[in-house]
């Protein structure tokens, strides 16, 4: 594997729901996720809506302060983070792209607006000039052309293809080395999708950046990703590498998920198409899988004891008692 | 235009269609496209008007007015006449004089309390908005408060305290106690925009909160804070006005509401002298009603919604349609629609969103309509269910929609009334929209049973029953309310609402759009299931073609407003003949097989306002040729499908 660039260590994040005349519960969105992002890799996290994906992005854009847990960066702990110096560094080296393209920019300015203002707060010893040509780069690089032209215009004027280029140009003017992207193509068209899952290979390839690549879309982790994490209701129930984790799936999850993905090509996969279950809110949780109820291979123990992550012979991790 | 390498890129050429709704929502906030939108508005442009005639006589009232409207030196009360355009006061000056003098006092208070007002209510509601919290507790408490202050008997309370009250006095208790309401819109303004991502975006750059209020939040919100000045201008006319009246401001000051005074002081109505009060009257109307006029403007301009637009049905000659072959019991077809177009009115001219669309499905058919957003493939769902008007806009301007032989475009409303929901029924994308939030499951199935037949009480109670479980809800949940289903229940249970009378044809604008990719499958798997149980035709409109390829039995893709292709489901995935359609399949990553690199499609959609000529794909279609461009393509017929590509015509 290449080396470490990003590590979390039962990185946890609960919300405390419910009014203020009812009793104060806690909403366990994201528990004990240990994950690691190697130099120059692409990792997909995968899962359905509330599973705790964006609460990882946000944990690790520092939107939300973890409630227990670390994250390591280049072998640092951020909760050593002190003084807003160092925490613009880190924000700069792992920036965030969004998933609307219609909300992700703001309408009163120019789409140079955002990169410009990234590389002020970031790269103060850039001159004016300086920022200009970095400006043209990097709309150059991810495929914004003419740049010249496209730095004039409003976000109305673009499309929303155009628009998530516009939030990768952001995020690479302040020389990322993690680009979080939170669903950057699920509200895209498909015809322009895939050229903005393409970009995302280029600037792997030629800026050496990583992605944490957030998606619920299974078969565009399989296009773009080298690893993927397959999150349930809050935790991390497989991982591995792409390939074998999407085909051939250990965890009753994963295989539920994948089975599900529609697939012109092959035949309509009926096995499990009468699970009308969904995802539970995971509030106040006791031990135990958080799948049980609706997995076909449920045993006593997944009722008393939450299943850890463990390695399989090929490399990945599994949380699941009975799965080999 | 379709060089190999444009894959990689994006080229920033045309501005691309975009739905409309969303565009105009983007465009408010911007200096250049207010002023674009003042110009339009005739609202706006009287106010103008109005205003630069105020404006110009109170900068220049010295060069303007005959005499100093002080002197005491003509005779008193005269009519109007030459020299007195207003006649003379009582005590011998001259009106015309004091008015245009007056115009600046009043002018000026009314700006300064507007800046003032202003000034406050957008500190206190962007910061109440956007900081939230106790700050956002404290600061909404207080605006309440002087909000339910009875704000005119208050005024005078203070006024009479401070004995003659000059300008400034004037100005700021106005400004203090005027400044409430604007500041609840911009409050409420301010939340909507917080979860916004680029407020987010900033944010995780590092933005400090102080530069994120300013710089992001408030240039976003221009024409609000415009519209705010305006609103806070026109109280002040009014109420400063009615303070001088009264007696409470300084009878030595020159202004409308001062003259008010002394007329009335004087008794100018009974005294011959009528003009001394009319005059003033009328120009604080005419004042009020230009800062009003201004304000509603901008009232459109920052909310679209309001502003209504009409469709120029003139451009578009209904030709008298020849009457509807009988569509008798033994027809196979419950629905024909034929040559079926729809406009919408834009600012900048109409624009057809669906153009001649023609298909029949057969009894019991699955049709899935594909296309990517702005296609016009919801505007067609809606324009056959007869539901354009709100939220999706359009007029059908030609063609004929015939369901069980009757045409729906010239039914009346009460007739589709009769026809909705028994034999024809809309399942719609987002239930949690659809549904009423504040009735249960039961509740909205008796409403529906007692508006569509004369069912009994029984009879509705034991068929609400059913039909969930046909939908594999268990009837426990009748007695739930909307926000206590999840997503994929809801979806169910808006289905099983639309199966409770067994129509013929259930139409559905992607119902599983808003759902996970498990819950999404044993949906379309229900529905598949009882549409052959139950035998209705479905219209199955989505933008994920993939979804439908085990479901539907033809397959119509949209592009640009017309039909590109109809084809049998399987068919069109095996062989695509438009190259749209190829293109579209060579888009989804797969999820078996072998790796490959996809291109997608390069380009965006056209812009329907003003489509190219010729092809409407050729613009983006890697096969085009010089003959793409030259004329508009016919749909050609191959081998059992239709296709729009004069690549296929020669086949045919």
């Amino acid at each position: 594997m290449t080396e470490t660039l990003l590590r979390t260590e039962g990185l946890t994040r609960h919300f405390k729901v419910g009014k203020l005349m009812s009793r104060r519960q806690i909403l366990h969105a994201v528990d004990d996720v240990d994950l690691t992002i190697g130099h120059g890799e692409i990792v997909a996290l995968v899962g359905e809506s509330g599973s705790g994906k964006s609460t990882i992005a946000r944990l690790l854009a520092l939107v939300y302060q973890p409630t227990r847990g670390e994250i390591w960066f280049e072998g640092r702990p951020l909760s050593r983070l002190r003084g807003r110096r160092s925490k613009l560094a880190y924000s700069a080296a792992v920036p965030m792209v969004f998933q609307d393209p219609y909300s992700s920019m703001n309408p009163a300015y120019r789409v140079s607006h955002g990169i410009l203002r990234g590389m002020k707060l970031h790269r103060g010893d850039l001159t004016r000039t300086e920022r200009g040509t970095e400006l043209n780069r990097v709309l150059d690089a991810v495929g914004l052309v003419p740049a010249g032209d496209t730095r004039r215009r409003f976000p109305h004027e673009l499309s929303g293809g155009q628009r998530q280029r516009v939030g990768f140009a952001q995020a690479l003017a302040l020389r990322p080395k993690l680009i979080v992207a939170d669903e950057p193509v699920s509200m895209l068209d498909v015809s322009i999708r895939v050229g903005v899952l393409n970009l995302m290979g280029e600037l792997r390839e030629h800026e050496g950046v990583s992605f944490l690549y957030i998606t619920h879309d299974v078969a565009s982790a399989r296009y773009l990703a080298d690893r993927v994490l397959v999150m349930y209701a809050g935790h991390l129930v497989e991982e591995g590498p792409t390939e074998a984790v999407l085909q051939r799936p250990k965890h009753p999850y994963t295989q539920l998920l994948v089975s599900a993905v529609p697939d012109p090509r092959a035949e309509l996969g009926l096995a499990d198409a009468r699970d009308v279950g969904e995802p539970p809110k995971v509030v106040d949780p006791k031990p135990g899988c958080r799948f049980r109820q609706r997995c076909p291979l449920a045993i006593a123990r997944c009722e008393i004891e939450t299943p850890q992550l463990r390695e399989l012979a090929d490399g990945r991790r599994v949380a699941c008692h009975v799965a080999d | 235009m379709s060089a190999p390498s444009v894959g990689a890129t994006d080229h920033v050429a045309t501005p691309p269609a975009g739905p409309a709704p969303m565009v105009a929502a983007a465009r408010q906030g911007r200096l250049g496209d207010i002023w674009h939108a003042i110009s339009r508005s005739r609202k706006a442009v009287v106010g103008v008007l109005l205003m630069l005639v105020f404006v110009v006589v109170s900068i220049f009232p010295g060069q303007i007015a005959p005499y100093d409207p002080t002197a005491k030196k003509f005779p008193p009360a005269l009519g109007p006449s030459w020299q007195h355009l207003l006649g003379t006061t009582s005590f011998g000056e001259d009106i015309f004089s004091q008015l245009v003098w007056g115009t600046r006092g009043s002018l000026v208070i009314a700006l300064a309390v507007g800046a003032l007002a202003t000034a406050l209510a957008v500190l206190v509601g962007v910061s109440a908005g956007y900081l939230g919290g106790a700050t956002d507790g404290f600061l909404s408490l207080v605006t309440d408060v002087i909000l339910v202050l009875p704000i005119f008997p208050l005024i005078i309370v203070i006024a009479a305290y401070e004995k003659n009250a000059g300008f400034l006095t004037l100005v700021v208790v106005l400004g203090v106690l005027g400044w409430s309401y604007g500041a609840r819109q911009l409050r409420s303004q301010t939340l909507s925009l917080r979860r916004r991502d680029f407020l987010e975006s900033a944010r995780v750059r590092g933005e400090r909160k102080s530069y994120v209020i300013l710089c992001e939040i408030l240039p976003t919100m221009t024409s609000l804070i415009v519209a705010t000045f305006l609103g806070a201008a026109l109280y002040a006319v009014l109420t400063a006005a009615g303070l001088q009246f009264i007696g409470l401001g300084d009878p030595n000051s020159q202004s409308w509401g001062t003259m008010l005074y002394w007329a009335q002081n004087e008794q100018a109505l009974f005294a011959g002298m009528p003009l001394w009060a009319i005059a003033p009257g009328v120009c604080i109307a005419l004042l009020g009603a230009s800062f009003a006029l201004l304000n509603y403007a901008f009232d459109e301009i920052s909310s679209p919604a309001l502003r209504v637009r009409k469709l120029d049905r003139a451009r578009f000659p209904r030709a008298e349609p020849p009457p509807p072959e009988p569509m008798d019991a033994a027809d196979r077809h419950v629905l024909k629609v034929q040559d079926l177009s729809v406009a919408y009115a834009t600012d900048s001219g109409p624009v057809v969103a669906v153009d001649h669309v023609d298909f029949e499905l057969a009894r019991g058919e699955f049709l899935a309509i594909v296309g990517e957003s702005g296609c016009g493939k919801s505007t067609l769902l809606y324009a056959i269910a007869r539901l354009l008007g709100s939220p999706l806009p359009g007029e059908i301007v030609g063609g004929r929609v015939l369901f069980q032989g009757r045409d729906l475009v010239l039914l009346e409303e009460r007739e589709l009334r009769r026809l909705r929901w028994r034999d024809l029924s809309v399942v719609m994308q987002s239930a949690m929209n659809a549904l009423n939030p504040v009735l249960t499951v039961a509740d909205q199935m008796r409403d529906a049973c007692e508006a569509h037949s004369d069912m009994s009480k029984k009879e509705i109670r034991d068929r609400s029953r059913e039909v969930l479980r046909l939908v594999s809800i268990d009837p426990v949940h009748l007695h739930s309310y909307p926000h206590q289903l999840s997503g994929g229940m809801r979806q169910r249970a808006m289905i099983a609402m639309a199966l409770l009378f067994t129509p013929d044809l259930v139409i559905m604008d992607e119902p599983t759009s808003a759902l996970d990719v498990v819950a999404q499958r044993s949906l379309m798997v229900q529905i598949k299931e009882l549409q052959e149980r139950l035998g209705f035709a479905v219209i199955f409109v989505t933008h994920d073609m993939s979804l439908v390829s085990h479901f539907s039995d033809r397959l119509l893709v949209m592009y640009a407003g017309q039909v590109a292709e109809l084809s049998k489901t399987r068919e069109l995935f095996d062989r695509p003949l438009h190259p749209y359609s190829q293109g579209l399949l060579g888009a989804f990553p797969a999820l078996r097989g072998p790796k490959v690199r996809l291109l997608g499609i390069p380009g965006s959609p056209p812009n329907l306002a003003n489509p190219p000529t010729g092809c409407r794909f050729a613009p983006r279609c890697p096969l085009a040729e010089a003959r793409c461009l030259s004329a508009e393509v016919p749909l050609y017929a191959v081998n059992g499908s239709l296709v729009r590509c004069v690549l296929q015509g020669h086949e045919g």
